[in-house]
């Protein structure tokens, strides 16, 4: 892989991924020998299937002609051979192309899944989970749709054309006059058919998409729809998106019932049958001959039937493939950087006139500060402050714009990213907890944690205990099936798990849902135990927190307006007095002086 | 082929219609395209014939030129040949114009009137069922049911062209129709049989499909804690094992599915051959002519494939009527929550009382028991308790999202079952810790509940809204794209929006239910200060976890279990050193400077 990727997987072949079609071609390569011999069984399909049109004609002679037993059951018995291995050759052709098409879907998901993982959190944070699932999922599978029955149908066209056409090339040379012309025409109207079959389709499934994003909205946000008394025009906009669809629905309807080819082809036998009386008048064709070539003639009418289905099938797949693609194209920002900077972390973060920016926005500008290693940090600011971008610098999920950020006075950028983002601990916001065991939690950012080790950091972050509460300890499922935890537990959990990792630096960005004192008490101890030794960057509205950190960054709309202890920001900042000055008002004397001191 | 389809799980709400009704419901819908049914009944046949036409006129042609060759007009046949061709294309083509029109509108109809359903059940619908299937419902369910009118209407002209391929045949050689159709037997067998067969392997293919699904969105979902970690390796690892387990799984699938073709395309084959040689012997004895044997060869290709798909025809006809059978069942489904009247609701005072209320969600779960509590217009009240007390609740049953089983509730001395709904719910303001935001613009998040509001208003409230500080930290201010529910804003700017989005709304009861949990103390500050100017006069409830929050109301309620243990302000509660001291003590104390003051020590 030539693009940036903040993770590679070794073995993982090169597509050509010029375009969705060579992107497919690509991927069956790789399977060449289904490939051939999937050709080889439909090729064999057709000169079967044709050989036993040409028996008929054979048979047809034996009855105007008249014929001996044993020729009959020579004609009879060839046509029951050649039917019969007509059916076994498509059976092997078929088998063929299901592995091709599963190996196709099972690499080109594999594919997409290395590919999301290498992308940066800019990637992720830009795309909708639900659009990837719709990728990884309904858009594979078309891709298996592509090949089962869709190349399938390429060699219907190929086969299905030629296999007869030379029979009726051995019989009589100047027959091909119509079918011939038939083909031509055929693969012009074929192609404008596609043309104008391609959009409609591909609208009529984005509109599904909208129709269904929208209704689940709907049905998400439901109790906002009710208490604001929407529901009238929640109903004009689901009525809205379902006209749209149905237009598509019916528009499809329309073209696909005028396919042409259907008719071309009843016009191109009616030729062909009239070629054949006179070539019979002019004595060159016999009667048995008029009835192989016209078994013949039909074959050609197969794939032409169901190429309506297929195309639809092909087009559909290709759509998907091109928004796989697109999604495997997206640039990834940020390298693993194999060959960087791997020393263990000492601890000291400096941040040099950082400039961020999100979108064209800037949400950091000029920030600096040091933090020396075994300090705790507490940023503070006002919602939407920038305070979680600033960690996110930390850990290098995102680049800065301008100026460095220094880990041990080394450019993140220059860090080995995995040696970087291992020894960072981080407990985010949402807290994300997989659907396995809560031990497995625990253990999620090491490997090979032994039980002991997992209980202990249980034990260090307070959360022992309430594991053992659940029937099965440790082993008890999170999630669905298992057991939903508070969101207290959800973060002493997440404590744990950045316990066991022992990272030397600690990222906290804090939550303020509502958590009872007498748990608070717990977590605080379990906070403070786990910033002892290692450097603690602590986003958090909890006052009780920020009155003990070392230093005390205050954010205002991206810039760093405040840095100072608690005592020193309380006499510099009037920031800073305001925000305790509202707590400490009713009914400390302090809290009193300080707001008197602010106004 | 799409005619494996595996049935939803059933829903409680699932009813049995009779399959008559199911018919009679259906075909209701199809009414108001009765001529156009018509017409694509007419061109059915049409095409039918059309189709019956060609070979008939083959196997004729060819006897007239073996037995009276003067006669014989080859331009004519050739002619016929040619029109009958393009006359059973257009019948085919008005047949799918008009189905996908009809087809088209009444699936149009099915999901409106599904979706209208949804929005009228009340909350504990939404509680019992996730978003997923009732999503599934109005969008699948009504596509299944569509497909398989498409697909009768489909079969029916199928099933036509063998009937009528048949009858003619029969006129032609008795014997040999009866050759032709032993083989029926056959063909169905095992398009029965297959279906058996698949219809384990595509639950197979789906089971496994689903864990490759839940395991990529788990790992997408979680993509910045497994970044965070490093351990893409591990969930790659996981993946590529269940990736290789579904391949595994499909391909079987996919070679029970690609073999049912080739395998009846062998027995028709079969069928061929017994064909060719009775009718040889048949021929040779004079009963058969050249011509005839031949149609009854085409007879065969004719016959074998449109019977696979009858053979299946019946299963699938059930699946369809089933997935409209889902679909009656949501749209039938009863409400709990029921009103007497449908009264439209003036100006309200705000003066909320509860009379004596029994209420639970679930039997046996009793939230409020004898219950009565009268709010004074204009006054703020202060819900406090632990987990489970009923403060929600209360939120809720004044919102009237869920129905009590005994007692009253009294809006302005009228009781909340005779109101119409929606005109009362737009006088209350409700905002919630975990705001839903619809994806759109900030400005479009504001407006929602009174879309008629201009630009003006919403700044205007935008700006009231902690002093509207929040809106400097909005990368396009009002235009900011809030993304899916919201997700491009913090949760903490999510509730500034759903502030102001009710304060927009002017409503004359306020429920503020954790509204400012997760907004910085400065901003909380601000809000605040906006909310009690706003709250002054109108009645409002609040929970929250709030100190400063709750200190300013005018009253506090301290719940337990449902029953109100205490009352009284925040200062004669303390002073009483009841249950609210304790609760201050063990929830709130952490958030008062003294506690602080000691931790820092």
């Amino acid at each position: 892989m030539n693009q940036k990727s903040e993770f590679s997987v070794e073995g993982l072949r090169d597509y050509n991924r010029c375009g969705p079609v060579r992107w497919i071609i690509s991927h069956c390569l790789e399977h060449k020998l289904y490939l051939f011999v999937g050709l080889f069984g439909f090729a064999l399909t057709y000169i079967a299937f044709s050989g036993a049109r040409v028996m008929f004609g054979r048979g047809a002679e034996l009855i105007i002609e008249g014929g001996d037993a044993q020729a009959v059951i020579a004609v009879s018995l060839a046509v029951l051979i050649l039917s019969v291995s007509d059916g076994l050759f498509a059976l092997l052709g078929s088998m063929v192309m299901v592995i091709l098409s599963t190996r196709v879907e099972r690499d080109s998901r594999h594919e997409l899944y290395a590919s999301l993982l290498g992308k940066s959190q800019t990637f992720h944070d830009q795309q909708r989970v639900g659009d990837i699932m719709a990728r990884a999922t309904d858009d594979v599978r078309q891709l298996n749709f592509v090949i089962h029955p869709g190349i399938m149908f390429i060699f219907d066209m190929f086969l299905g054309f030629a296999v007869p056409m030379i029979y009726i090339a051995a019989i009589n040379l100047e027959l091909l006059l119509a079918p011939v012309i038939f083909v031509i025409c055929y693969v012009f109207v074929v192609r404008r058919y596609m043309r104008r079959l391609e959009p409609v389709m591909m609208q009529q499934r984005m509109q599904y998409g909208t129709l269904s994003a929208r209704l689940e909205e709907t049905i998400s946000g439901i109790e906002i729809v009710k208490v604001a008394a929407q529901e009238i025009e929640e109903r004009k906009k689901f009525k809205r998106n379902a006209w749209k669809y149905r237009d598509f629905f019916v528009q499809q309807g329309k073209i696909e019932a005028a396919y042409l080819p259907l008719l071309m082809f009843g016009i191109a036998f009616g030729f062909f049958f009239l070629h054949c009386l006179n070539l019979y008048s002019r004595g060159i064709l016999s009667i048995g001959d008029i009835i192989a070539v016209a078994g013949l003639m039909q074959v050609i009418s197969f794939p032409v039937f169901i190429s309506l289905f297929s195309i639809s099938m092909i087009q559909l797949g290709i759509a998907g493939a091109r928004r796989i693609l697109e999604l495997i194209e997206q640039r990834a920002d940020i390298d693993e950087n194999l060959a960087g900077h791997g020393a263990a972390v000492v601890g000291a973060i400096e941040f040099d006139h950082v400039t961020f920016k999100f979108h064209g926005s800037t949400v950091l500008e000029d920030v600096s500060f040091t933090v020396e290693p075994g300090q705790t940090v507490a940023i503070v600011g006002q919602t939407g402050s920038g305070k979680s971008t600033l960690t996110q610098l930390v850990s290098r999920t995102y680049d800065v714009d301008e100026g460095r950020v220094l880990i041990d006075g080394v450019d993140v950028r220059d860090w080995n990213l995995d040696r970087l983002r291992s020894q960072m601990g981080k407990i985010e916001q949402d807290i994300f907890l997989f659907s396995r065991s809560i031990a497995d939690n625990i253990a999620f950012g090491v490997q090979n944690a032994t039980a002991e080790e997992i209980e202990n950091a249980a034990k260090e972050a307070q959360a022992h205990d309430f594991i053992m509460s659940f029937n099965d300890g440790y082993e008890s499922e999170i999630g669905e099936r298992g057991v939903t935890l508070s969101g207290g537990q959800r973060q002493r959990l997440a404590l744990a798990r950045a316990f066991l990792r022992q990272p030397r630096i600690l990222i906290l960005d804090d939550s303020t849902s509502a958590i009872d004192s007498a748990t608070e008490d717990e977590i605080q101890k379990a906070m403070r135990r786990a910033q002892e030794g290692r450097t603690t960057i602590l986003i958090t509205h909890r006052l009780s927190q920020i009155r003990w950190a070392d230093r005390i960054i205050v954010l205002e709309n991206g810039r760093a307006i405040a840095n100072g202890s608690h005592e020193e920001l309380l006499r510099s900042s009037e920031h800073y007095r305001r925000i305790f000055a509202r707590y400490g008002a009713v009914e400390s004397p302090i809290g009193q002086l300080a707001a008197g001191g602010g106004a | 082929m799409g005619f494996i389809m595996d049935g939803l799980d059933a829903e409680e709400y699932d009813r049995i219609y009779s399959d008559w009704a199911l018919v009679k419901r259906i075909l209701g819908y199809f009414k108001s395209h009765l001529w156009k049914m018509l017409v694509v009944g007419a061109v059915v046949f049409l095409s039918s014939v059309m189709d019956l036409i060609l070979p008939v006129v083959v196997s004729q042609a060819l006897d007239q030129l073996q037995f009276s060759p003067e006669a014989f007009d080859p331009i004519g046949t050739s002619i016929i040949l040619g029109v009958a061709a393009s006359a059973g294309w257009v019948a085919n083509m008005i047949r799918q114009w008009l189905s996908a029109e009809a087809v088209g509108d009444v699936t149009l109809d099915l999901r409106e009137d599904a979706f209208n359903a949804v929005t009228e059940r009340d909350m504990s619908f939404y509680d019992q069922y996730p978003t997923g299937k009732v999503v599934s419902r109005v969008l699948s369910d009504t596509q299944a049911f569509s497909e398989t009118v498409r697909l009768s209407i489909n079969l029916m002209s199928r099933l036509l062209l063998v009937v009528l391929l048949i009858i003619y045949l029969f006129t032609v050689n008795v014997n040999m129709t009866w050759v032709l159709m032993a083989i029926i037997p056959f063909i169905v067998y095992t398009a029965l049989k297959f279906r058996t067969v698949a219809r384990r392997t595509v639950t197979n293919s789906r089971r496994q499909l689903a864990t490759v699904n839940a395991h990529i969105q788990e790992s997408i979902s979680g993509i910045g804690v497994a970044k965070a970690f490093r351990r893409e390796q591990m969930i790659y690892d996981e993946f590529k094992t269940v990736n290789q387990e579904s391949y595994e799984v499909e391909k079987i699938n996919g070679f029970v599915f690609g073999s049912i073709f080739p395998i009846l395309v062998t027995i028709a084959g079969l069928g061929v051959a017994a064909v060719v040689w009775f009718g040889i012997n048949m021929a040779q004895q004079g009963i058969l002519t050249a011509g005839e044997w031949f149609l009854f060869i085409q007879g065969m290709g004719m016959i074998w494939f449109p019977l696979t798909s009858i053979s299946s025809f019946w299963s699938q006809f059930q699946l369809g009527l089933a997935a409209g059978e889902r679909v009656f069942a949501l749209i039938d489904a009863e409400a709990l929550v029921k009103q007497n009247a449908d009264d439209p609701v003036d100006q309200l005072e705000g003066e909320i009382e509860f009379v004596n209320m029994d209420f639970h969600y679930n039997e046996g779960e009793q939230v409020l028991k004898d219950f009565s509590l009268r709010i004074r217009p204009g006054e703020t009240l202060a819900l406090v308790g632990h987990t489970g007390s009923g403060k929600s609740s209360i939120a809720k049953l004044i919102s009237r999202f869920y129905e009590f089983q005994q007692g009253a509730l009294l809006i302005d001395g009228v009781d909340i079952r005779y109101f119409n709904l929606s005109s009362y719910r737009s006088q209350l303001g409700v905002v919630t810790q975990t705001p839903f935001l619809f994806d759109g613009t900030v400005m479009d998040n504001i407006r929602y509940g009174k879309p008629e509001a201009s630009d003006e208003e919403v700044i205007e409230v935008a700006h009231q809204v902690g002093r509207g500080d929040w809106l400097a930290s909005l990368q396009e201010g009002l235009e900011t794209q809030v993304g899916e529910r919201g997700n491009n804003l913090s949760m903490g700017q999510r509730q500034l929006v759903a502030i102001a989005r009710v304060l927009l709304q002017d409503p004359a009861i306020f429920i503020l239910d954790e509204a400012t949990a997760s907004v910085d103390p400065l901003t909380e500050t601000l809000i605040q200060e906006g909310l009690d100017t706003l709250l002054g006069d109108r009645t409002s409830i609040v929970i929250a976890h709030r100190l400063s929050t709750i200190q300013h109301a005018d009253r506090i309620i301290v719940l337990e279990l449902g029953e109100i243990i205490e009352s009284g302000s925040h200062d004669s509660l303390m002073a009483a050193g009841g249950h609210y001291a304790t609760l201050y003590d063990s929830y709130f104390r952490h958030q008062s400077l003294e506690y602080i003051e000691r931790m820092a020590g």
